[in-house]
């Protein structure tokens, strides 16, 4: 393999393959990422053997072939090369792999490609495409809410489903730690209507935000019960899904809630912000107390501190008191993007509703705390 | 093969085997008696580990010629005068041990009822009794039991060798003994005496620590604090280790109900129970504790060796014990154990004899062991030394009169980890993080035990699968788990649902938390691994907001964490039972420069 390639271009790929890469694996091979050169295209592919992770970058290909090099390094090396720099890539004949761009030469261990795991087949029979900017939507607004706790396997992952609305069918993306739950919806894609709901886990989540980062053109994906691929400018992440049953989150949405207080979200958070600042305890708690037009809020530790603000908020109905972690609270209004939340409660321990005025596709529910 | 009546022999083997499963078991059964017979002074011979031959003679009231011939029978005892199960104050009472001795090896008695002019002998071989024949015997009784288990030579063949049995057995008695400090014992094994102790003196408490300290070791006598505590008919006395004095095993643990050792784990879980977060989760106490309780309120007819009992009201003996231990721990208050301190004197003194030191190889201890003897005239060149040398000059600290506080005053911070204090008696290194961190945590466990745990209602509430009997042991301490901030339903058969659960643990794992809490309820009768987790969140913490080693400590700051130290209960020994401070007595250092 003897290949030239711009540094940017090399760059960027390289960036997406070693987040793909694990830090320390048992496998050595899974450390690397495997070159490959022909035509006019050298592909890098990278994969923890539940995601692979394969792009084509253009190059100047003058010997094809290919290898595979510890994907860490060869990043690095290439970060710290200058701004327009080109990069030769070449295999020598003891195997290694030659890095060169100006005066700079590397040469790095390579492991036999032929050892490199290959994608498992398998047919992804729904396909469609959709907006970058509407997939980072979903992402954006849900990830947040993705549970940690590896037990509960089936809630560490974003929910991906065509849902039946009143409106219509829309896409949905939901996602719930067992304490709060996020649900954002977006036009149903052509193509989308008959999708498998899958579970789509926070690593792939997280990669495929990557690959569309401030890109507007479409994105390709492709489902099957238990696969999810994205294709993306040349990218293509093709992973394995969750294997699990997401609960049903619907019966966990109240629809009776009537108690509704309109409130501007930064002034809200920041007052939350301030007055939790002197709760010491792990969970921060922070009560809300709603009377006409007026918003109490105040927290308080073991220790005696306390801190209490008022803000004048939209609310018209009963008197409530209602406590919650003040994370939790902070985390959704920040995902507020219009001006106001609209908040509606039932009382001081069933969920409570929040959205955006501004945007109907997206709801939150928080489940309060007893303080 | 048509059913058929057993064999009186069979039974009688059959009953032997479920109480005599090995010698220390006869050992055991054997020592009881004597004990019930009044005696003061019971001596213990074993050969072969007890199998070939063991011999336990007492000064105890005897037996006349036609109690002799009883005692061998089956379900004959002199132990229940009036038919009652209910009110039994001797330690046996089920009428099985001799006869089931004598079912399974050969077994001569011979004894001297008090008063008597005439000693008489029996044997028995494997069950067979023979004739009672004229013997000579002082008063008392003398029990020898040869070849055990040689009609049954499966069990034979599953006793483990010599020293093992004669361990368990020197244990057996080492328990019957710590109960009984005013009863002088022996035992020799194999013409090895392995044990004497004599009879006591002093009030009955004087007499245990004595006792104690000859069973458990030195350690435990210096560094044992002593429990009281009474409810209305129940009493608990005894002694138990600081938690710096900690063991790998719950073995050191002795529990007596009524002066009759047992292995109960209602009373090894409140024990636990009241040590909690002074101990890390592998470590154990060393603790020896007498419960004498109204026999009407307990049932010890519950196992053939007796080593289970079953308390008439488990929760008030749980809490009177929990409640005792913490209380006396608390009034411990900083005490950290000496051992720590001596073992620091220890550490250091082959180090300091070694520049001088013309010893080559050998086992160190043992050396330092000597010097400790030959050191006085030999060091005084070298202590001249060192007072010609001084060292560097501490530095200058406000005047705080050290011998006002038990941990003294802080005369300087070293490598800006170890803080110095000097006190009436001694001197004392704290590590001011594992303090500081210790008094956090206090702090913080004192701040949540006031506010109550902030609960998280559950969105999705999570259904947990579990046993039956799991499951109900855990809804039926409902009230104390939602205490701690973990609220549960029923959900069907063996299944729970949790609604709420502690705030601070956040994105948890349910599933293993509550199958580790059934196990809990089920073991210890309590609820540790909730506690454990709080706790654990609550001393990351403490971790985080605690000054950490390498920051330097002005004198004031450093006399504030010492007065501070002696405030705060359990603040000897960190959350893993690491001691914060060690002392280092000045008759410590003395020896160390060989001025004793």
């Amino acid at each position: 393999m003897k290949l030239r390639i711009e540094r940017a271009a090399l760059l960027k790929s390289l960036q997406h393959m070693q987040s793909v890469v694990e830090r320390r694996n048992t496998i050595p091979i899974l450390s690397n990422v495997l070159l490959d050169a022909s035509g006019a295209k050298l592909a890098l592919t990278a994969t923890d053997l539940d995601l692979w992770m394969v792009e084509h970058v253009a190059a100047t290909v003058e010997q094809p072939g290919g290898t595979t090099v510890p994907a860490q390094t060869l990043y690095d090396i290439v970060r710290k090369l200058p701004d327009g720099a080109e990069v030769e890539l070449v295999t020598e004949t003891d195997g290694r792999l030659l890095v060169r761009a100006g005066r700079s030469r590397f040469h790095l261990p390579s492991l036999d490609r032929e050892d490199f795991p290959l994608m498992p087949d398998g047919d992804l029979p729904h396909r469609f495409n959709l907006a970058a900017a509407d997939l980072r939507r979903l992402i954006e607004k849900t990830r947040f809410a993705i549970s940690t706790e590896e037990t509960r396997y089936y809630l560490t992952g974003i929910y991906l489903h065509a849902a039946k609305t009143e409106t219509g069918t829309t896409l949905r993306a939901v996602a719930t730690d067992g304490h709060r739950l996020a649900r954002i919806e977006t036009a149903l894609p052509k193509g989308a209507a008959q999708i498998p709901g899958v579970i789509v886990p926070r690593k792939v989540v997280t990669e495929m935000y990557r690959l569309i980062e401030g890109a507007d053109d479409d994105v390709a994906l492709s489902l099957s019960d238990s696969k999810i691929r994205a294709e993306f400018n040349g990218a293509v992440l093709t992973s394995k899904l969750i294997d699990g049953t997401f609960p049903d989150y619907q019966r966990v949405i109240p629809s009776g809630n009537d108690k509704m207080l309109e409130v501007d979200a930064k002034a809200f958070a920041a007052a939350i912000d301030r007055v939790s600042t002197v709760s010491t305890e792990k969970s921060r708690a922070v009560k809300i107390a709603l009377e006409k037009g007026k918003a109490t809020l105040s927290a308080s530790s073991a220790e005696n501190a306390s801190a209490t603000e008022e803000l004048a908020v939209g609310y018209d109905a009963a008197s409530i008191e209602i406590g919650f972690n003040a994370r939790y609270l902070i985390e959704i209004l920040g995902e507020i993007d219009g001006e106001s939340a609209e908040f509606a409660f039932a009382d001081a321990v069933s969920p409570t509703i929040v959205r955006d005025t501004t945007d109907q596709g997206a709801l939150y529910v928080l489940m309060p705390m007893r303080v | 093969m048509p059913i058929r009546r057993l064999p009186d022999e069979l039974i009688s083997r059959i009953a032997a085997g479920e109480v005599i499963e090995r010698p220390a078991a006869a050992v055991k059964e054997l020592v009881e008696n004597a004990l019930d017979a009044g005696a003061r002074r019971i001596d213990v011979t074993l050969a072969g580990g007890g199998q070939r031959s063991l011999i336990v003679s007492d000064d105890g009231h005897g037996m006349s010629r036609a109690e002799l011939l009883l005692a061998v029978e089956r379900h004959a005892t002199s132990k229940l005068p009036e038919d009652d199960l209910v009110n039994i104050r001797t330690l046996g009472f089920r009428g099985e041990a001799l006869p089931s001795i004598g079912a399974v090896s050969r077994l001569r008695l011979q004894s001297r009822a008090r008063g008597a002019g005439e000693a008489w002998a029996l044997d028995v071989d494997a069950g067979a009794v023979g004739a009672p024949a004229p013997a000579a015997q002082p008063g008392g009784t003398r029990v020898e039991v040869h070849d055990l288990f040689y009609p049954v030579p499966a069990r034979l063949k599953f006793l483990k060798n010599a020293r093992t049995e004669s361990g368990h057995a020197s244990d057996a008695i080492k328990r019957l003994a710590m109960a009984h400090p005013n009863v002088a014992f022996s035992l020799v094994d194999d013409e090895r005496t392995v044990l004497t102790l004599p009879t006591t003196l002093g009030d009955q408490s004087e007499q245990r620590l004595e006792r104690l300290g000859r069973v458990l070791g030195r350690d435990f006598a210096d560094n044992a604090l002593k429990v009281a505590a009474e409810r209305p008919g129940v009493r608990l006395s005894g002694f138990i280790g600081l938690p710096t004095l900690n063991r790998a095993g719950a073995q050191w643990q002795y529990l007596f109900v009524n002066g009759r050792p047992v292995r109960d784990r209602l009373l090894l879980g409140a024990v636990r129970g009241a040590y909690q977060d002074l101990l890390a989760r592998d470590r154990h106490p060393m603790v020896a504790l007498f419960l004498d309780i109204d026999p009407a309120d307990v049932d010890v007819n519950v196992h053939p060796t007796k080593a289970e009992v079953r308390f008439r009201d488990g929760a008030l003996v749980r809490g009177l014990i929990v409640g005792a231990l913490r209380h006396t721990l608390a009034e411990a208050g900083h005490r950290a154990s000496t051992t720590v301190g001596i073992a620091t004197v220890e550490a250091a003194r082959p180090a300091f004899f070694h520049p001088g030191g013309n010893y080559g190889g050998g086992s160190q201890p043992r050396l330092a062991d000597a010097m400790r003897f030959q050191a006085p005239s030999g060091m005084a060149a070298g202590r001249q030394a060192g007072y010609d040398a001084p060292a560097g000059r501490p530095e200058a600290v406000a005047q705080v009169n050290g011998s006002a506080y038990p941990l003294g005053a802080a005369r300087a911070q070293l490598h800006t980890t170890y803080v110095v204090a000097e006190t009436a008696d001694g001197v004392v290194i704290v590590d001011q993080h594992a303090a500081h961190e210790r008094l956090v945590f206090e702090r913080i466990k004192a701040a949540l035990a006031s506010t109550g745990v902030a609960r998280q209602l559950l969105l999705v509430p999570e259904i947990v699968e579990l046993g039956s009997a799991e499951a109900d042991h855990l809804l039926a301490r409902g009230e104390e788990l939602a205490a701690l901030g973990l609220v549960i339903e029923a959900f069907g058969d063996g299944a729970v649902v949790v609604r709420e659960v502690p705030a601070l643990l956040g994105d948890t794992d349910l599933q293993g938390l509550l199958r580790d809490l059934a196990d809990d309820l089920a073991g210890f009768d309590q609820a540790l691994s909730l506690h454990d987790r709080l706790s654990e969140v609550c001393a990351t913490m403490a971790c985080h907001s605690s000054v950490r080693a390498g920051r330097v400590l002005s004198s004031a700051e450093m006399n504030a964490l010492l007065r501070e130290m002696e405030a705060t209960p359990h603040a000897g020994q960190c959350g893993h039972g690491r001691p914060t401070y060690v002392e280092l007595k000045l008759s410590d250092i003395e020896r160390l420069f060989g001025r004793r």
